[in-house]
Protein backbone atom coordinates (compact mmCIF):
# COMPACT_ATOMS: atom_id res chain seq x y z
CA UNK A 1 0.00 0.00 0.00
CA UNK A 2 2.68 2.21 0.99
CA UNK A 3 4.76 1.56 -2.09
CA UNK A 4 1.90 1.87 -4.40
CA UNK A 5 0.97 5.68 -3.06
CA UNK A 6 4.50 6.47 -3.02
CA UNK A 7 5.02 4.96 -6.34
CA UNK A 8 2.41 6.82 -7.79
CA UNK A 9 2.92 10.64 -5.94
CA UNK A 10 6.47 10.04 -6.84
CA UNK A 11 5.43 10.10 -10.61
CA UNK A 12 3.18 12.80 -10.20
CA UNK A 13 5.49 14.93 -9.02
CA UNK A 14 7.52 13.56 -11.46
CA UNK A 15 4.89 14.51 -14.42
CA UNK A 16 4.20 17.80 -13.07
CA UNK A 17 7.79 18.71 -13.07
CA UNK A 18 8.48 17.56 -16.54
CA UNK A 19 5.50 19.37 -18.27
CA UNK A 20 6.43 22.38 -16.48
CA UNK A 21 10.23 21.54 -18.46
CA UNK A 22 8.70 20.90 -21.50
CA UNK A 23 6.73 24.10 -21.90
CA UNK A 24 9.60 26.38 -21.97
CA UNK A 25 10.87 25.34 -25.47
CA UNK A 26 8.03 27.01 -28.03
CA UNK A 27 7.72 29.41 -25.57
CA UNK A 28 5.88 32.39 -27.16
CA UNK A 29 5.35 36.00 -25.80
CA UNK A 30 2.71 38.13 -26.34
CA UNK A 31 3.06 39.75 -29.64
CA UNK A 32 4.14 43.72 -29.21
CA UNK A 33 3.55 45.86 -32.57
CA UNK A 34 4.78 48.70 -34.34
CA UNK A 35 2.47 50.68 -36.43
CA UNK A 36 3.77 51.79 -39.45
CA UNK A 37 2.65 55.16 -41.41
CA UNK A 38 4.56 56.49 -44.86
CA UNK A 39 2.47 59.07 -46.82
CA UNK A 40 3.26 60.33 -50.03
CA UNK A 41 2.64 63.72 -50.31
CA UNK A 42 0.77 65.07 -53.77
CA UNK A 43 2.87 66.42 -56.89
CA UNK A 44 1.80 68.72 -59.06
CA UNK A 45 5.05 69.56 -62.05
CA UNK A 46 5.43 71.69 -64.89
CA UNK A 47 8.73 70.87 -67.22
CA UNK A 48 9.18 72.59 -70.81
CA UNK A 49 11.55 70.55 -72.89
CA UNK A 50 13.19 73.51 -73.41
CA UNK A 51 13.45 76.99 -71.52
CA UNK A 52 13.47 79.52 -74.22
CA UNK A 53 11.64 79.96 -77.61
CA UNK A 54 12.55 82.12 -80.10
CA UNK A 55 11.49 84.44 -83.33
CA UNK A 56 14.52 85.17 -85.65
CA UNK A 57 12.60 87.98 -87.27
CA UNK A 58 9.77 89.91 -86.30
CA UNK A 59 7.00 90.54 -89.56
CA UNK A 60 5.42 94.03 -88.15
CA UNK A 61 1.71 93.96 -88.93
CA UNK A 62 1.29 90.42 -88.95
CA UNK A 63 0.69 87.01 -86.86
CA UNK A 64 3.37 84.99 -88.79
CA UNK A 65 5.44 85.93 -85.97
CA UNK A 66 5.35 82.16 -84.38
CA UNK A 67 8.34 81.15 -81.53
CA UNK A 68 9.77 78.20 -81.88
CA UNK A 69 7.13 75.14 -80.13
CA UNK A 70 7.77 73.97 -77.18
CA UNK A 71 6.53 70.56 -75.73
CA UNK A 72 5.16 71.17 -72.02
CA UNK A 73 5.22 68.01 -69.35
CA UNK A 74 2.82 67.95 -67.09
CA UNK A 75 3.06 65.51 -64.25
CA UNK A 76 0.40 64.96 -60.91
CA UNK A 77 0.01 62.54 -58.49
CA UNK A 78 -2.93 64.25 -56.40
CA UNK A 79 -5.74 62.67 -53.73
CA UNK A 80 -7.94 65.07 -54.38
CA UNK A 81 -9.35 67.81 -56.94
CA UNK A 82 -11.40 67.90 -59.81
CA UNK A 83 -8.96 69.31 -62.84
CA UNK A 84 -5.62 70.50 -63.49
CA UNK A 85 -5.18 73.62 -65.08
CA UNK A 86 -2.18 74.97 -66.68
CA UNK A 87 -1.64 79.16 -66.97
CA UNK A 88 0.61 80.78 -69.02
CA UNK A 89 1.06 84.32 -68.08
CA UNK A 90 3.30 87.49 -67.43
CA UNK A 91 4.71 89.26 -64.59
CA UNK A 92 3.94 92.35 -65.99
CA UNK A 93 1.23 92.15 -68.37
CA UNK A 94 2.36 95.61 -70.33
CA UNK A 95 5.83 94.66 -70.62
CA UNK A 96 5.46 91.00 -71.66
CA UNK A 97 8.60 91.34 -74.27
CA UNK A 98 10.64 94.81 -74.59
CA UNK A 99 13.36 96.15 -76.33
CA UNK A 100 14.36 98.93 -74.06
CA UNK A 101 11.94 101.17 -73.22
CA UNK A 102 9.54 99.36 -76.06
CA UNK A 103 7.51 97.18 -74.67
CA UNK A 104 4.96 94.54 -76.38
CA UNK A 105 2.09 93.82 -74.26
CA UNK A 106 0.58 90.85 -73.15
CA UNK A 107 -2.41 90.89 -75.56
CA UNK A 108 -0.15 91.16 -78.65
CA UNK A 109 0.92 87.42 -77.60
CA UNK A 110 -1.00 84.60 -78.44
CA UNK A 111 -0.74 81.05 -77.05
CA UNK A 112 -2.31 77.53 -77.68
CA UNK A 113 -1.98 73.87 -76.70
CA UNK A 114 -2.37 71.14 -79.46
CA UNK A 115 -4.43 72.27 -81.91
CA UNK A 116 -6.36 74.62 -80.02
CA UNK A 117 -7.00 78.51 -81.41
CA UNK A 118 -4.73 80.97 -80.64
CA UNK A 119 -5.26 82.79 -77.59
CA UNK A 120 -3.89 86.24 -76.52
CA UNK A 121 -2.61 86.54 -72.44
CA UNK A 122 -5.05 89.16 -71.79
CA UNK A 123 -7.53 86.73 -69.40
CA UNK A 124 -7.20 86.80 -65.24
CA UNK A 125 -5.70 84.21 -63.19
CA UNK A 126 -7.17 80.74 -62.39
CA UNK A 127 -7.10 79.19 -59.36
CA UNK A 128 -5.26 82.58 -57.66
CA UNK A 129 -2.35 81.10 -60.68
CA UNK A 130 -1.45 83.84 -62.88
CA UNK A 131 -2.18 88.18 -62.87
CA UNK A 132 -4.79 89.96 -64.09
CA UNK A 133 -5.08 90.89 -68.41
CA UNK A 134 -2.05 88.85 -68.23
CA UNK A 135 -2.83 85.42 -68.03
CA UNK A 136 -4.34 82.63 -70.61
CA UNK A 137 -5.66 79.31 -69.60
CA UNK A 138 -3.78 76.68 -71.59
CA UNK A 139 -6.03 73.54 -70.93
CA UNK A 140 -8.05 72.52 -68.09
CA UNK A 141 -7.69 68.30 -67.76
CA UNK A 142 -10.64 66.43 -65.81
CA UNK A 143 -9.41 64.35 -62.68
CA UNK A 144 -10.57 61.88 -60.32
CA UNK A 145 -10.56 58.63 -58.64
CA UNK A 146 -8.61 56.50 -61.21
CA UNK A 147 -6.81 59.66 -62.87
CA UNK A 148 -5.15 61.47 -59.62
CA UNK A 149 -1.85 59.97 -61.34
CA UNK A 150 -1.39 61.03 -64.47
CA UNK A 151 0.92 63.42 -66.89
CA UNK A 152 0.11 64.72 -70.19
CA UNK A 153 2.62 66.25 -72.74
CA UNK A 154 1.52 68.74 -75.05
CA UNK A 155 3.24 71.27 -77.80
CA UNK A 156 2.96 75.18 -77.09
CA UNK A 157 2.87 77.34 -79.51
CA UNK A 158 3.67 81.22 -79.09
CA UNK A 159 3.14 84.37 -81.64
CA UNK A 160 2.98 87.71 -81.54
CA UNK A 161 -0.43 89.44 -83.09
CA UNK A 162 1.47 92.51 -84.50
CA UNK A 163 -1.62 93.54 -86.58
CA UNK A 164 -2.00 96.98 -86.71
CA UNK A 165 1.41 97.27 -84.81
CA UNK A 166 4.64 98.45 -85.77
CA UNK A 167 8.18 97.56 -83.85
CA UNK A 168 11.35 98.92 -83.30
CA UNK A 169 14.57 97.31 -84.44
CA UNK A 170 16.05 95.13 -81.54
CA UNK A 171 15.88 92.33 -79.69
CA UNK A 172 12.57 91.87 -77.77
CA UNK A 173 12.76 89.51 -74.97
CA UNK A 174 10.20 88.42 -72.13
CA UNK A 175 9.31 85.46 -69.59
CA UNK A 176 6.47 83.33 -69.98
CA UNK A 177 5.55 81.47 -66.52
CA UNK A 178 3.83 78.24 -67.20
CA UNK A 179 1.92 77.08 -63.70
CA UNK A 180 -0.41 74.42 -63.34
CA UNK A 181 -2.56 74.29 -60.32
CA UNK A 182 -5.43 71.72 -59.19
CA UNK A 183 -9.24 72.63 -58.48
CA UNK B 1 11.27 37.52 -10.04
CA UNK B 2 8.57 37.18 -7.02
CA UNK B 3 7.37 34.08 -5.46
CA UNK B 4 3.70 35.21 -5.65
CA UNK B 5 2.83 34.21 -9.10
CA UNK B 6 4.85 30.96 -8.71
CA UNK B 7 2.64 27.65 -8.06
CA UNK B 8 3.46 25.43 -5.52
CA UNK B 9 2.72 21.96 -4.67
CA UNK B 10 2.98 20.13 -2.16
CA UNK B 11 2.88 16.49 -2.32
CA UNK B 12 2.28 14.87 1.24
CA UNK B 13 2.99 11.57 1.92
CA UNK B 14 2.35 9.25 5.20
CA UNK B 15 -0.65 10.75 6.60
CA UNK B 16 -2.38 7.24 7.04
CA UNK B 17 0.22 5.66 8.56
CA UNK B 18 0.98 8.04 11.00
CA UNK B 19 -2.21 7.62 12.38
CA UNK B 20 -2.45 3.60 12.98
CA UNK B 21 1.05 4.26 15.15
CA UNK B 22 -0.26 6.63 17.59
CA UNK B 23 -1.00 3.30 19.85
CA UNK B 24 2.12 1.55 19.49
CA UNK B 25 4.32 2.79 22.71
CA UNK B 26 8.09 3.16 21.56
CA UNK B 27 7.84 1.40 18.29
CA UNK B 28 9.19 3.27 15.34
CA UNK B 29 6.90 3.63 12.52
CA UNK B 30 8.81 3.68 9.02
CA UNK B 31 9.96 6.35 7.53
CA UNK B 32 8.00 8.55 5.21
CA UNK B 33 9.35 10.32 1.91
CA UNK B 34 7.74 13.97 1.78
CA UNK B 35 8.11 15.13 -1.35
CA UNK B 36 8.13 19.13 -2.53
CA UNK B 37 7.69 20.42 -5.96
CA UNK B 38 7.55 23.65 -7.13
CA UNK B 39 6.53 24.47 -10.35
CA UNK B 40 7.82 28.68 -11.38
CA UNK B 41 6.24 29.20 -14.10
CA UNK B 42 8.41 30.33 -17.62
CA UNK B 43 8.21 34.03 -18.09
CA UNK B 44 8.81 35.74 -22.27
CA UNK B 45 8.10 38.70 -22.90
CA UNK B 46 8.70 41.77 -24.98
CA UNK B 47 7.85 45.36 -24.97
CA UNK B 48 8.33 48.26 -27.33
CA UNK B 49 9.78 51.05 -25.38
CA UNK B 50 9.72 53.49 -27.79
CA UNK B 51 9.19 54.19 -31.07
CA UNK B 52 5.76 51.69 -31.45
CA UNK B 53 4.91 54.69 -33.95
CA UNK B 54 6.41 54.93 -37.13
CA UNK B 55 6.17 57.90 -39.97
CA UNK B 56 7.57 58.80 -42.76
CA UNK B 57 6.07 62.24 -43.52
CA UNK B 58 6.88 62.51 -47.46
CA UNK B 59 8.11 59.37 -48.91
CA UNK B 60 9.97 60.11 -52.23
CA UNK B 61 9.80 57.44 -54.77
CA UNK B 62 12.69 55.44 -56.59
CA UNK B 63 14.81 55.71 -53.47
CA UNK B 64 15.42 54.59 -49.86
CA UNK B 65 12.90 56.06 -47.17
CA UNK B 66 14.30 55.28 -43.70
CA UNK B 67 11.86 55.85 -40.70
CA UNK B 68 13.61 59.03 -38.72
CA UNK B 69 14.29 57.06 -35.32
CA UNK B 70 14.47 53.08 -34.00
CA UNK B 71 12.12 51.24 -32.45
CA UNK B 72 13.56 50.53 -28.82
CA UNK B 73 12.98 46.78 -27.98
CA UNK B 74 13.02 45.14 -24.31
CA UNK B 75 12.94 41.40 -24.09
CA UNK B 76 12.87 40.00 -20.87
CA UNK B 77 12.75 36.82 -19.72
CA UNK B 78 13.12 33.80 -16.43
CA UNK B 79 13.63 30.20 -17.95
CA UNK B 80 14.65 27.37 -17.64
CA UNK B 81 18.61 26.75 -18.76
CA UNK B 82 18.21 22.84 -18.62
CA UNK B 83 15.15 22.90 -21.47
CA UNK B 84 15.64 25.90 -23.05
CA UNK B 85 18.67 26.92 -25.97
CA UNK B 86 17.90 29.77 -27.22
CA UNK B 87 15.49 32.96 -27.40
CA UNK B 88 14.58 34.53 -30.85
CA UNK B 89 13.31 37.36 -31.48
CA UNK B 90 11.19 37.93 -34.71
CA UNK B 91 9.50 40.76 -36.59
CA UNK B 92 6.57 39.69 -39.19
CA UNK B 93 3.67 40.81 -40.84
CA UNK B 94 0.83 39.12 -40.71
CA UNK B 95 0.05 39.63 -44.42
CA UNK B 96 3.68 40.29 -46.31
CA UNK B 97 2.45 40.68 -49.81
CA UNK B 98 0.62 44.10 -47.72
CA UNK B 99 3.16 45.48 -45.04
CA UNK B 100 1.43 48.71 -45.95
CA UNK B 101 -1.33 49.49 -47.71
CA UNK B 102 -3.24 52.53 -48.25
CA UNK B 103 -3.94 55.27 -51.05
CA UNK B 104 -5.10 52.40 -53.74
CA UNK B 105 -1.96 50.60 -53.59
CA UNK B 106 0.72 48.44 -51.28
CA UNK B 107 4.24 47.69 -50.43
CA UNK B 108 5.20 44.24 -49.74
CA UNK B 109 7.41 43.25 -46.55
CA UNK B 110 10.05 42.77 -49.37
CA UNK B 111 10.51 46.15 -50.02
CA UNK B 112 10.47 47.18 -45.68
CA UNK B 113 14.36 46.52 -44.11
CA UNK B 114 14.90 45.78 -40.69
CA UNK B 115 17.94 46.06 -38.93
CA UNK B 116 19.41 45.58 -35.75
CA UNK B 117 23.03 45.78 -34.64
CA UNK B 118 23.01 44.33 -31.94
CA UNK B 119 21.12 41.06 -33.74
CA UNK B 120 21.15 38.88 -36.46
CA UNK B 121 20.72 41.45 -38.71
CA UNK B 122 23.62 44.17 -38.56
CA UNK B 123 23.02 45.58 -41.97
CA UNK B 124 19.28 46.17 -43.59
CA UNK B 125 17.76 43.23 -44.47
CA UNK B 126 14.71 42.68 -46.16
CA UNK B 127 11.55 41.24 -44.43
CA UNK B 128 11.04 37.92 -45.80
CA UNK B 129 12.26 35.30 -43.95
CA UNK B 130 10.11 32.46 -42.71
CA UNK B 131 8.97 31.54 -39.52
CA UNK B 132 11.10 30.87 -36.37
CA UNK B 133 9.81 28.06 -34.41
CA UNK B 134 6.56 28.52 -35.44
CA UNK B 135 6.54 32.27 -35.35
CA UNK B 136 5.89 34.72 -37.95
CA UNK B 137 4.79 34.10 -41.57
CA UNK B 138 6.26 32.73 -44.58
CA UNK B 139 8.49 35.27 -46.68
CA UNK B 140 7.52 37.93 -44.32
CA UNK B 141 9.47 37.76 -41.11
CA UNK B 142 12.77 38.54 -40.11
CA UNK B 143 14.71 36.87 -37.30
CA UNK B 144 16.25 39.65 -35.20
CA UNK B 145 18.55 37.82 -32.56
CA UNK B 146 19.24 34.71 -31.17
CA UNK B 147 19.89 34.77 -27.62
CA UNK B 148 21.76 31.79 -26.17
CA UNK B 149 19.95 31.17 -22.70
CA UNK B 150 22.80 29.49 -19.91
CA UNK B 151 22.63 29.28 -15.86
CA UNK B 152 24.39 32.67 -16.07
CA UNK B 153 21.32 34.51 -17.71
CA UNK B 154 18.46 32.18 -17.06
CA UNK B 155 16.66 35.25 -15.92
CA UNK B 156 17.74 38.66 -17.92
CA UNK B 157 16.79 40.75 -20.46
CA UNK B 158 18.59 42.94 -22.85
CA UNK B 159 17.39 45.99 -25.41
CA UNK B 160 17.96 46.21 -28.51
CA UNK B 161 17.23 49.21 -31.20
CA UNK B 162 15.52 47.93 -34.47
CA UNK B 163 15.40 50.54 -37.76
CA UNK B 164 13.54 50.35 -40.07
CA UNK B 165 13.18 51.81 -43.86
CA UNK B 166 11.50 51.66 -47.25
CA UNK B 167 13.46 50.39 -50.03
CA UNK B 168 11.33 51.90 -53.32
CA UNK B 169 14.27 51.69 -55.28
CA UNK B 170 12.60 50.45 -58.88
CA UNK B 171 9.41 50.23 -57.12
CA UNK B 172 6.28 51.39 -59.19
CA UNK B 173 5.55 55.44 -58.37
CA UNK B 174 3.45 55.26 -55.64
CA UNK B 175 -0.23 57.30 -55.45
CA UNK B 176 0.50 60.39 -53.42
CA UNK B 177 -1.44 59.26 -50.35
CA UNK B 178 -1.07 57.36 -46.89
CA UNK B 179 0.23 53.76 -46.59
CA UNK B 180 -0.21 52.43 -43.30
CA UNK B 181 0.68 48.67 -41.68
CA UNK B 182 1.50 46.92 -38.32
CA UNK B 183 4.76 45.12 -37.51
CA UNK B 184 4.64 42.38 -34.84
CA UNK B 185 7.11 41.58 -32.58
CA UNK B 186 7.07 38.50 -30.87
CA UNK B 187 9.83 36.42 -28.72
CA UNK B 188 9.74 32.36 -29.23
CA UNK B 189 12.16 29.73 -27.38
CA UNK B 190 13.47 26.80 -28.35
Amino acid sequence: MHLITRGMLGGLAMALAGSAAQAQAGLTSSPATVSMTATKASTLSVSPTSATATLASITDNSVANVFTPVTVTTDWNLTAGTSVNLVGWFATPAQALANGTDFIPSSKVEGRVGAAAFAPFNSGATGGVGVASGSLLLFSQGVGAGTYQGNRADQLDVRLNLTGTTTVAGNYTGTLNLQAVVQ
Amino acid sequence: MTLAPRALLLVLLGTTAARGAAGQVGQLGQAQILSLVAVGPSVLGVTVTSGAVQSIPSLTDNAVNSFPSPVAVSTNWNLNPGQTASVDLVAYFPVPSQALSGAGTQIPSARVLGRMTTGLPVAYTAITQGPVAGVGTAGGSLRLFTQTINGANKVSSRNDNLDLRLDLTGFPTLPAGTLSGTLTLQAVTQ
